[in-house]
Formats: C-alpha cells, sequence, structure tokens
C-alpha cells in the first residue's frame, strides 16, 4: 500500500479575475523504500505538488490519502498533527533554528510532547549521519553539509513514513551533496520509508527509484 | 555533555527564554521599557503613601479636639468661668481644657531675645507631649517650652523663665510635632499666670473615643448661638482632615494615572518588539509549524517571551522602586522601613501585575498572528 496517494489533485488559484491551475488533476504515490524525484521548471507547480504531499496545502478538488486514511477534509490541527506524527521535512536553506543545539534542533518537532523523552533517538540519529561530534553545536559553528544532516536527522525523529525534501542539496556541492544522497538512500533502507524530492538537481535524479515530471502542472510520465 | 535544561520540561518557556537572548540588545530596551513603567507606577503611589502617612500622623493630634473662642457677638470679650462650665454639661465625658493667652519676649542668657506666644492652662497634660522631661498632673507651677525655643534660647530643663515678672522653671520640652503646622512657638504655663484676665481666650475639648467631634461642634453652637447672635465660635479639625484625605486620594490617583501611561507606552514598545521579531522569524515560525508543532503551541511560545519580558522588566522594576521607596520614606518620614509597609508596599505588587499583565496583552496579537500564518506562506522567502 503507498505510504501517500493523490487522487485527481487540482489546485486552483483566483488571481485578479483570472483562474490559474497550478495542479492540474494530479494523480500521485510513493510506496515505502522508494525514492521518487519530483523534476520540472520552475512554475511547473513543483512547488505546490510537494506541498500537498506534505500535507500543507490541501487540493482545491480531488483526495489525499496518507497510509490509506483520507485526510482531504482534515482541520488545520488535525493536519499538523498528521504531519507530527508521519512526516519528515528537509528543506533547501535547512531552516534549522539557530539557537538551539544540533540535538535539541533534532528534537525540536517532538519538544512539546513532554511525556516522551525523544533524546537518546536524537543522539542516536546524530550519529547515524555522522555528527556524533557535533550534538551541542549550534547551527552557526556547522558547515552547509553538516546542517543538512542535522536537517536530516530533525525529519527522521518523528520515526515518519514519509520524507519530503526540497532542493535537498541546492545549497550543498557536489560532493556534499553525493554524501547526503547516499545518506538518505540508505535512510530509505533502514527505515523503510518513502522519501520524496523536489529538484532541479541532475545529480538526484540518478539517485531517484522513480521520476517525475511536472509541466504547467500536468505531469508527464 | 547532555544534561538537560532545567526548562527542558517547559517546551514554551525554554524556546521563549533561548529566542529572548538571540537579540540582546532589543531584549534589555523591551525590558528597560517595562522597568521604567514598573518604576514610576511603584514610586509614585508609595510617594503618595508616605506624603499619607505623614498627613495622617500630623493630623492625629487634632482630630479629636474641637476649639471654642468668643464669637463676635460675645458680651465678655472671652469665654467666662460660667460659659465654660455650660461646656463641660453640654459635652459629658470630654475633657475641657480652657486656656489663656498672650505674647511675651524671652530672652536668654546670651541675650538673644524672641517673642513667643503663651498659654496659660491647668490640664497642659491633655493638650501638650513632651519629648524630654514631664508635665506634673495638676500643673500648678512650672513651664513648657516649645524644642524650637528651646534650641534658640539655649534653655534646659530646669532653667528658669521670667513672665510678667514671675520666675517659672522651665519642666519640660513639648516634642516637635505638635498638631497641624508641626512646630509650635509656645511658652506653656499654670493658668495661675493670668490669673489677672477675668475671661478664657479659647477651651479645648478632647472628645472621648466614641465622641463624635461633629455633634459636639454641633451641641455648643445650638446651645449659645442663635440665628443672628454668634457668642461663641466653635471650630474642628475634623473637616480639614477630610478634605486633606480626599485631597491625598485625587493626588494618588492622578500620579497613578500618569505612572501608567508610561507602562501603557512600555507595552506598545513590547508590542513593537514582539511584532517585529515574529515577522523577522515569519519563516522560522513556517518550519516549526511544518514539522509538526502547532498553533496553539506557537502561540504559547511567543506569550510566553512577551510575559518574560514582562517579568524580567517587572522584577528590575520592583527592586529599584522598593530602593526609590526606602529613599522617599527616609526622606518624608525618617522611617525607611515604613516603605515596607502594605500601604506602600502594596504599590510594587501592582507596579508588577500590571507589568506582566501589559506584556502578556501587548504579546497576544503578535502570537496570535504568528500561529496563524499559513505555513505555506510563511516558508516562501
Amino acid at each position: 500500500m503507498s505510504v501517500i496517494v493523490l487522487e485527481d489533485a487540482i489546485k486552483r488559484y483566483h488571481t485578479g479575475g483570472e483562474v490559474i491551475d497550478a495542479l492540474a488533476s494530479v494523480n500521485f504515490r510513493a510506496d515505502r523504500g522508494e525514492m521518487v524525484t519530483i523534476i520540472g521548471p520552475s512554475g511547473s507547480g513543483k512547488s505546490t505538488l510537494l506541498n500537498m504531499i506534505g500535507l500543507l496545502d490541501t487540493p482545491t478538488t480531488g483526495r489525499v490519502r496518507l497510509n490509506g486514511r483520507d485526510v482531504t477534509n482534515f482541520s488545520t490541527d488535525e493536519l499538523t498533527e498528521e504531519r507530527r506524527s508521519d512526516i519528515g521535512f528537509v528543506f533547501q536553506d535547512y531552516h534549522l533554528l539557530p539557537m538551539l543545539t544540533a540535538t535539541e534542533n533534532v528534537e525540536l518537532p517532538t519538544m512539546w510532547d513532554t511525556e516522551v523523552d525523544r533524546r537518546d533517538r536524537a543522539i542516536d540519529l546524530l550519529n547515524r549521519v555522522g555528527l556524533s561530534d557535533r550534538l551541542t553545536h549550534k547551527p552557526p559553528q556547522l558547515s552547509g553539509g553538516q546542517r543538512q544532516r542535522v536537517a536530516i536527522a530533525r525529519a527522521l525523529i518523528n520515526e515518519p513514513d514519509v520524507l519530503l525534501a526540497d532542493e535537498p542539496t541546492g545549497n550543498l556541492d557536489q560532493d556534499t551533496g553525493a554524501t547526503i544522497l547516499d545518506e538518505l538512500t540508505r535512510l530509505k533502507e533502514s527505515e523503510n520509508i518513502a522519501i520524496v524530492a523536489v529538484t532541479h538537481d541532475e545529480q538526484l535524479v540518478e539517485y531517484a527509484d522513480r521520476v517525475v515530471e511536472l509541466v504547467d502542472g500536468n505531469i508527464n510520465t | 555533555m547532555n544534561r538537560q535544561h532545567p526548562l527542558r520540561r517547559f517546551p514554551s518557556a525554554l524556546m521563549a527564554w533561548r529566542n529572548l537572548g538571540r537579540n540582546r540588545v532589543r531584549t534589555a530596551l523591551a525590558t528597560l521599557g517595562i522597568l521604567i513603567g514598573v518604576v514610576s507606577i511603584a514610586s509614585l503611589g508609595m510617594a503618595t503613601a508616605a506624603i499619607q502617612q505623614q498627613a495622617t500622623a500630623n493630623l492625629e493630634g487634632l482630630s479629636n479636639e474641637v476649639t471654642i473662642s468668643a464669637g463676635p457677638d460675645n458680651p465678655n470679650d472671652g469665654i467666662s468661668a460660667e460659659q465654660v462650665d455650660d461646656i463641660e454639661r453640654l459635652t459629658g465625658d470630654a475633657t475641657v481644657v480652657p486656656e489663656r493667652s498672650n505674647v511675651t519676649t524671652l530672652s536668654a542668657r546670651n541675650g538673644a531675645e524672641i517673642r513667643v506666644r503663651v498659654t496659660a492652662l491647668t490640664k497642659a497634660d491633655t493638650v501638650y507631649n513632651v519629648s524630654r522631661g514631664r508635665i506634673s498632673n495638676r500643673f500648678r507651677s512650672g513651664a513648657l517650652v516649645s524644642q524650637a525655643d528651646a534650641r534658640l534660647l539655649g534653655i534646659e530643663i530646669g532653667d528658669p523663665v521670667t513672665y510678667d515678672g514671675q520666675l517659672y522653671r522651665v519642666q519640660g520640652i513639648l516634642s516637635s510635632s505638635q498638631g497641624l503646622g508641626g512646630q509650635q512657638r509656645v511658652l506653656v504655663l499654670p493658668l495661675s499666670a493670668m490669673s489677672d484676665q477675668n475671661h478664657y481666650d479659647s477651651v479645648t475639648v478632647l472628645a472621648e473615643p466614641g465622641q463624635s467631634v461633629e455633634a459636639l461642634t454641633a451641641g455648643i453652637e445650638s446651645s449659645f448661638n442663635t440665628a443672628n447672635e454668634d457668642v461663641v465660635r466653635v471650630r474642628n479639625f475634623a473637616s480639614v482632615q477630610q478634605n486633606v484625605g480626599s485631597f491625598l486620594s485625587t493626588l494618588r490617583l492622578g500620579l497613578l494615572g500618569i505612572g501608567s501611561i508610561s507602562l501603557v507606552v512600555a507595552s506598545v514598545a513590547i508590542l513593537n518588539v514582539m511584532l517585529m521579531s515574529t515577522v523577522e522569524r515569519q519563516g522560522e515560525i513556517g518550519v516549526l509549524r511544518a514539522v509538526g508543532i502547532t498553533r496553539g503551541e506557537v502561540l504559547r511560545m511567543i506569550l510566553t517571551e512577551a510575559v518574560f519580558l514582562g517579568i524580567i522588566g517587572g522584577v528590575l522594576g520592583v527592586v529599584v522602586s522598593a530602593g526609590i521607596g526606602v529613599i522617599l520614606f527616609e526622606f518624608l518620614l525618617g522611617s525607611p522601613l515604613n516603605a515596607f509597609r502594605w500601604q506602600s508596599v502594596q504599590y510594587l505588587l501592582y507596579g508588577m501585575l500590571f507589568a506582566v499583565a501589559a506584556s502578556a496583552i501587548s504579546g497576544l496579537y503578535p502570537a496570535w498572528k504568528a500561529a496563524n500564518e499559513r505555513p505555506v506562506e510563511a516558508l516562501r522567502d
């Protein structure tokens, strides 16, 4: 069963009397253990699609299913709850909080769940991405590659079913990007999660199990 | 190495604390605003409390007194012995002290001379207090002088003073705070010193506890005076005290109003600071929302930040105000520890409460705004 499924998802914007379909009836799915890469020129609706897969945005029409459950009509707070328990995010600009240590940044998504202490898992994750000696460093003291690895650890803290990556190698040089992609590939298998990545990066396409190309809000297969 | 942060159990507080630490100058300035607001409320409140305490202390001795003197239609140009008897009958248990007064010149051994009021009466112990020496029970002989005169003329207890050719030995020095106006320049002598005078210049009635000064005044007035004849003039200080009391309440309200304006200004500053910092952190808050932090949790975090500013500013303000209060009470009343009586210390509490409340209210809008930003919009740089 697919982790995340979009059925006939349309995202329609009304701007100044004009109707724009950022996504035109898209069908999409991602399964456990696979890395799906979404490519396409700017303005093709990649970000809109990723937001919808990440439950950050809802389609104008169509359905969204997470682990077989229809979450299309979930409220803002219910969607937040789903993201917190099942989805991990990695961003191009890392988006770590500068005043928190690496460990605290990794714990961040679960910080408000005071009953469960995720500190040990956070440290374990940082060990796994090779940052065991950077636990108490703050983001400004880390290199770009290190920051992105902290971000990957953060995305995994909640044991997600799907990890979404928006240009994860966009700010990294070729070699560092390759190590990050190796990391993601390893995690995809060891954690048995679906990884959906949006990119311009040819390198990332090589690591993908499946490539989805978006053109003007339509999927070319 | 990985010791738990003490605020770990309170994630909103931990995040708020870390966020405040990011821009220390801004935090310090916002705190300073609150501090000034608290200090202005608390120290103005404490100042009025000090003035109030001083006024009460000064008026206390007068509040049970009714003074009777001859009115314009008095045939004797003074209060006669019979009239004193009438007053005694009218006032029941109250102490009636008739006195005669005059003016004289006192001279010291070194040649210094001063004009003082002389008052002659019997029950001196009921009207006056001495700081040194004593007042003999029936006050048949001896004299009492005021502290100021004693100091000016170098008079000690046991020294002689002369009035109308008679020698009197100084028995006591009057205590300095004696009724309205504080220091009276007065020489107190036994009634016999003015035995040549038939009438009394004034009669002081000291009401017993439970007796109404107003009722005594009205009783005396109605029995001596008619609509067109004022035989006696009757005065009391109850109305003065009331006027002073209500004036001080107005003053206090006015000053507290001025004080709270500065706290309102401070809370606008907090509103501004919080709005700016949430706008700056929009992307970051979007990340928080994306990774599953709920709107309520974001709201609590930002609100906690604002409340922390209020608490820090408030605590510092209270410390500064307490210091100002001590100086104020030392200066106005000579007793610095009176600053910690409820009457004045309550303003520290009000200042603190006001600071926290104002900060929380100022934080509400920025917190609400940050929490309800859609994560997608917030992430778009």
